[in-house]
């Protein structure tokens, strides 16, 4: 009787399953086994393709635009992922004090997470502008900061800092979400006892709250790392001259010399840092 | 808390609240203020138009009828063509006249609505009965599938670029209009039923299961029991995921990019704004005030979802 | 409620609609380069018209960035979705013509049927096949660049008009001034065309070619290097940063003394000046003494020839070629449609949405008083032997791909890989030497002519 109901209940679970499962496999995995397939093979346009062993592995690794992408990636992670997570703390501390208004505010702020990225980018490009920008009218003609007036978005270098900027305005609210709703939760009485042992606000920030966000504080990371490592448009829309490594694959995918089987090559090595990244979450972060 | 602030607190908190409010919206500033200033007061730092110019929107949404009159003398002597009817003839000046084919904010929000929506609608669709197994149920391979949702929740599009595309070539799919709509809706889809599932699993778990047992008492199957029971009782947390997945495919524009290219009257609003970006030489206040249109949408099914949305986005990991 | 579903589904069947008249038609694609709203207006108009004579056929239009064309070529070829017609530069036109996706047989004959003799000669070489009288595309209208400058500026300062390279360099030295925020000269440095537009002028006038006589790959010469140190010398006197040809803008607002820009800008600046009809003082109090002056248009002249080693003009031949569909019907189509856009009428209807900018390349068109008499009344304006200068300048224009009356489409196929603009991006942005920037990009020439 009891195995029956196991068995019955197994059987509408698949039932149930079934559907999402075969268009994950179909669509997501078969995919994913496909671009390792071929990152084996010259791939035309035209899906033509010449087995070449790992010739196209070989041509990364001696490709010097492959290492500055690289580089750029890890840059743009670094500064993102700090970035996003420190503001998004230090936003969730301050939406957690009382003031008027708080709940507009903590929605308002919202508004960059949700907002389309094609239709923000123009207005950030505007901003930068050499010439017009408010940017540099503030800093070159107000500030006085610099004496000259410089082309943020155009200079690669510092378009990679323009794009940090650009991603920590974007994702911190997801960050300060998370924060914000663990900071909610810890224990009021903990700092009312902190307090009365002579705690002062700083240390019963670091004895207090910041071991108990530890745990979030971590899931922030890893995931916007996850997120960051996989992220286009952000980057491509905003400074096309900026080569993470998912815009370097759309590159050599799509324009210029096209070359998808190097493309799909670039593919699996991110993939491979994923699925890194991914082992990480599961086993550090959900402790499965 | 008990403590009361000082005044110079005060004044910092106040401080602090501002710069992160201007930190937030100051672009959003930008592109209103840009949208609505004349060509040549671009070049004024000042956020307020020197005089309002409202005609990009006017253009934009198809509301002016300032120069229907004009019709280049050369363009009526090719019109004067005995062969062409009165009927031809009105049809191909009025389409002339009318402005809105220079972004047809209309068409390409009718575009984006319907694949946005039929994406949203069938990847809802499917993890209402996935996550239900997922969550309330026990079967064979469980543990498996739950890992490898996770996992391919965390794999972006971006790796499955060259992939998808090769396959939707092999098959012929990238040929025809209709089937490129097919790949992008397929793409859409899976780009948002790993977190369809993700977040209604979530959610079912939240609901007690002495509720579903009360169910079965009165004879109500398991299966019963969904449309019964947790069906009803997630129809909030359902139109979140919906609003949510909407926003996803709404926003997207990798995919579109690679496969609508050629075929401008299925563009979806991500990619006519790029493609509005080369359509004129002065593009500004005309960019700005598509941007401000194309986020409408979005801000309407925030405003509409914020209270689910932010709960539901705070309980787990979030796609993007 | 549904109400609201019988709109959608209405609205849906008007935009799926053409797609059932399909069924019934000859479908082809026409892909243009004139991305500008108002010119795809007009060409809009014409298929309509041209639908409208030929019931049997349907024409899709398809408007694309240049700078996008070549990769958009490769992708649609892959997924055998080529278009039936394209229009786009001469340069381009020989690079499709050297892939073999083009209708070469076709395209002669219809140069044949509109009679090759009306053409300008030199327009027509610049689209012929190595074997001669055999023509890849067919020259539909050409621009000519040259350096806008102010002249009150020019005036005040003493200085003169900016013909030499000389003049050139010591007038965007004397009016660059970063802290007024306000720049000497505008040329390309960032990765796109235009870049190249710019620098094929300079090594033009200092003789320096991509090929010689005999086909040899001569790009990294003591010439071409001369004139890429030149140029990024100039570029210090650009705006901040890689720029394009959208920073003309800049120009209209007066922070800019000398841009390089085609024979279009007649048609912008003119447009500027109906839009100076309402911007009194009075509406822009901040603007008028500032940043918008109404006298813009009478202060700006052309340069249109640079001089250093010798006098060199340049400008570019806008084509049509018709590519093989493998398909009788479709290829008839296109090239019933081009009859149809050299018809005297259709044709000066395409010449008027940029008057100045599209110059006619059929003689007698040139000299109608239709074609003349142009909507928005610029040629009155510039005057009648301006005009018929340009025109006459368009036979004698240089380019890359021609060395002494010979073609080399291997040089259409260097253009389109973009390689001297990412050369030129190198030098003035990122600071490559010259040297080793033009090595690279001889490098990056022979992998695409495959020597």
């Amino acid at each position: 009787m009891n195995i029956s109901l196991a068995q019955s209940e197994s059987r509408l679970g698949w039932k149930l399953m079934a559907p999402s499962v075969a268009v994950i496999v179909l669509l997501i995995i078969y995919p994913i086994v496909y671009n390792i397939y071929l990152s084996f093979f010259d791939v035309k346009l035209t899906g033509a393709k010449v087995f070449i062993g790992i010739t196209n592995y070989e041509r990364l690794i001696t490709d010097t635009a492959f290492y500055s992408s690289l580089l750029t990636t890890a840059i743009y992670l670094a500064g993102t992922v700090m970035g996003t997570t420190v503001v998004g703390l230090l936003v969730a501390l301050l939406m957690n004090l009382q003031f008027p208004l708080r709940n507009a505010v903590r929605t308002l702020i919202l508004l960059p997470y949700f907002a389309p990225v094609i239709a923000v980018v123009f207005g950030w490009q505007f901003i930068f502008d050499p010439v017009n920008g408010i940017y540099n009218h503030m800093v070159v003609d107000v500030l006085q900061l610099t004496a000259k007036r410089h082309n943020l978005i155009g200079q690669p270098k510092t378009a990679l800092f323009v794009v940090i900027i650009f991603d920590i305005w974007k994702h911190f609210p997801i960050s300060y979400l998370l924060i914000l709703a663990k900071l909610q939760s810890i224990n009021k009485e903990r700092y009312e006892a902190a307090a009365i042992d002579g705690c002062g606000p700083i240390a019963r920030f670091f004895y207090i709250t910041l071991p108990e966000l530890y745990f979030v504080l971590g899931t922030v990371v890893i995931l916007r790392l996850i997120w960051n490592l996989n992220k286009f448009e952000d980057v491509f829309l905003l400074a096309p001259n900026v080569q993470t490594l998912p815009v370097f694959t759309y590159y050599t995918a799509f324009t210029g010399i096209i070359d998808q089987g190097l493309a799909a090559s670039i593919s699996v090595i991110q993939f491979l840092f994923l699925s890194f990244l991914i082992f990480f979450y599961v086993k550090k972060v959900l402790k499965w | 808390m008990s403590q009361k602030r000082t005044f110079f607190q005060n004044v910092l908190l106040a401080v602090a609240v501002a710069a992160v409010l201007l930190f937030s919206l100051f672009p959003f500033i930008q592109i209103l203020s840009t949208s609505l200033k004349h060509q040549f007061d671009w070049g004024n730092p000042s956020l307020i138009p020197a005089k309002l110019n409202l005609e990009a929107y006017r253009e934009l949404l198809g509301l002016d009828h300032k120069d229907r009159a004009q019709v280049p003398q050369t363009i009526k002597k090719l019109l004067d063509n005995p062969l062409l009817t009165a009927d031809q003839k009105e049809k191909i000046i009025s389409t002339y006249q009318s402005t809105s084919d220079v972004f047809p904010f209309p068409r390409y929000f009718l575009n984006t609505f319907l694949l946005s929506a039929s994406a949203a609608s069938v990847s809802l669709f499917l993890a209402v009965f996935g996550a239900y197994a997922l969550s309330r149920l026990r079967f064979y391979g469980q543990r498996i599938i739950q890992r490898s949702i996770l996992f391919v929740y965390m794999v972006g599009g971006v790796l499955l670029m060259v992939p998808l595309y090769q396959i939707s070539v092999k098959i012929g799919l990238a040929r025809s209009i209709w089937g490129s709509l097919v790949s992008l809706l397929l793409i859409y889809i899976i780009q948002t039923l790993p977190v369809s599932l993700y977040m209604l699993g979530n959610y079912y778990r939240t609901i007690p299961y002495s509720l579903e047992e009360a169910a079965a008492m009165d004879g109500c199957s398991k299966s019963g029991a969904i449309f019964k029971i947790i069906f009803p009782l997630s129809v909030p947390m359902l139109i979140t995921v919906f609003v949510y997945c909407f926003i996803i495919a709404w926003n997207e524009f990798l995919f579109a990019s690679v496969f609508l290219r050629q075929f401008h009257d299925f563009y979806t609003l991500p990619l006519g704004l790029q493609s509005l970006f080369v359509s004129k030489n002065a593009i500004w206040d005309r960019i700005m005030s598509a941007s401000v249109l194309t986020m409408i949408p979005v801000l309407f099914c925030f405003m509409f979802a914020i209270r689910n949305l932010t709960s539901g986005l705070a309980e787990g990991g979030v796609k993007e | 409620m549904k109400n609201n579903i019988i709109a959608i589904i209405t609205t849906a069947l008007l935009i799926f609609g053409p797609g059932i008249k399909a069924v019934f038609s000859t479908t082809i694609e026409f892909w243009t380069t004139e991305t500008q709203s108002d010119r795809m207006k007009t060409i809009r108009l014409l298929m309509d018209t041209f639908q409208a004579l030929n019931s049997d056929i349907t024409v899709n239009l398809v408007p694309l960035d240049e700078n996008n064309l070549p990769s958009q070529m490769a992708a649609a070829s892959a997924a055998g979705y080529l278009p039936a017609l394209i229009e786009a530069s001469s340069e381009l036109m020989l690079a499709f013509g050297e892939e073999g996706i083009l209708n070469i047989d076709g395209t002669t004959k219809m140069v044949m049927q509109i009679g090759k003799n009306r053409f300008f000669q030199g327009a027509l070489k610049m689209l012929e096949t190595p074997e001669s009288g055999r023509y890849y595309g067919l020259p539909y209208h050409g621009w000519i660049q040259g350096i806008w400058y102010r002249t009150d500026w020019f005036k005040k300062a003493g200085l003169d008009p900016p013909t030499t390279w000389e003049t050139i360099l010591k007038a965007a030295r004397a009016f660059y001034k970063p802290k007024k925020n306000r720049y000497g000269i505008l040329i390309g440095t960032k990765a796109e065309t235009y870049a190249e537009q710019c620098f094929t002028h300079f090594a033009l006038s200092n003789a320096a070619s991509e090929f010689d006589v005999d086909g040899e790959l001569t790009f990294n010469s003591p010439k071409m290097r001369e004139t890429l140190e030149f140029y990024a010398k100039l570029a210090n006197y650009n705006p901040p940063g890689p720029q394009t040809w959208r920073a003309r803008d800049y120009y209209l607002q007066g922070k800019l003394a000398m841009f390089f820009y085609s024979t279009y800008i007649m048609d912008d600046l003119a447009l500027a000046e109906v839009a100076a009809g309402s911007l009194t003082d009075e509406n822009f109090p901040q603007l008028g003494t500032g940043t918008f002056d109404p006298e813009l248009v009478n202060n700006t002249r052309v340069a249109a020839t640079i001089t250093h080693a010798q006098a060199a003009g340049y400008g570019a031949i806008v084509a049509l070629g018709l590519v093989d569909q493998g398909d009788k019907a479709k290829n008839d189509a296109a090239q019933r449609l081009v009859a149809f856009l050299y018809e005297p009428i259709s044709y000066i209807t395409f010449l008027h949405m940029a008057p100045g900018g599209m110059n006619p390349m059929l003689r007698d068109i040139a000299r109608m008083p239709e074609y003349l008499n142009d909507p928005k009344g610029i040629f009155k304006r510039f005057g009648r032997e301006k005009i018929e200068e340009i025109i006459s300048g368009l036979d004698s224009i240089g380019s890359f791909t021609i060395v002494r009356g010979k073609t080399f489409p291997e040089a259409g196929k260097i253009y389109a890989k973009q390689i001297i603009p990412r050369m030129i991006y190198a030098v003035t942005i990122t600071g490559m030497a010259p040297e080793e920037a033009l090595a690279w990009a001889e490098i990056q020439m022979k992998k695409v002519i495959g020597k």
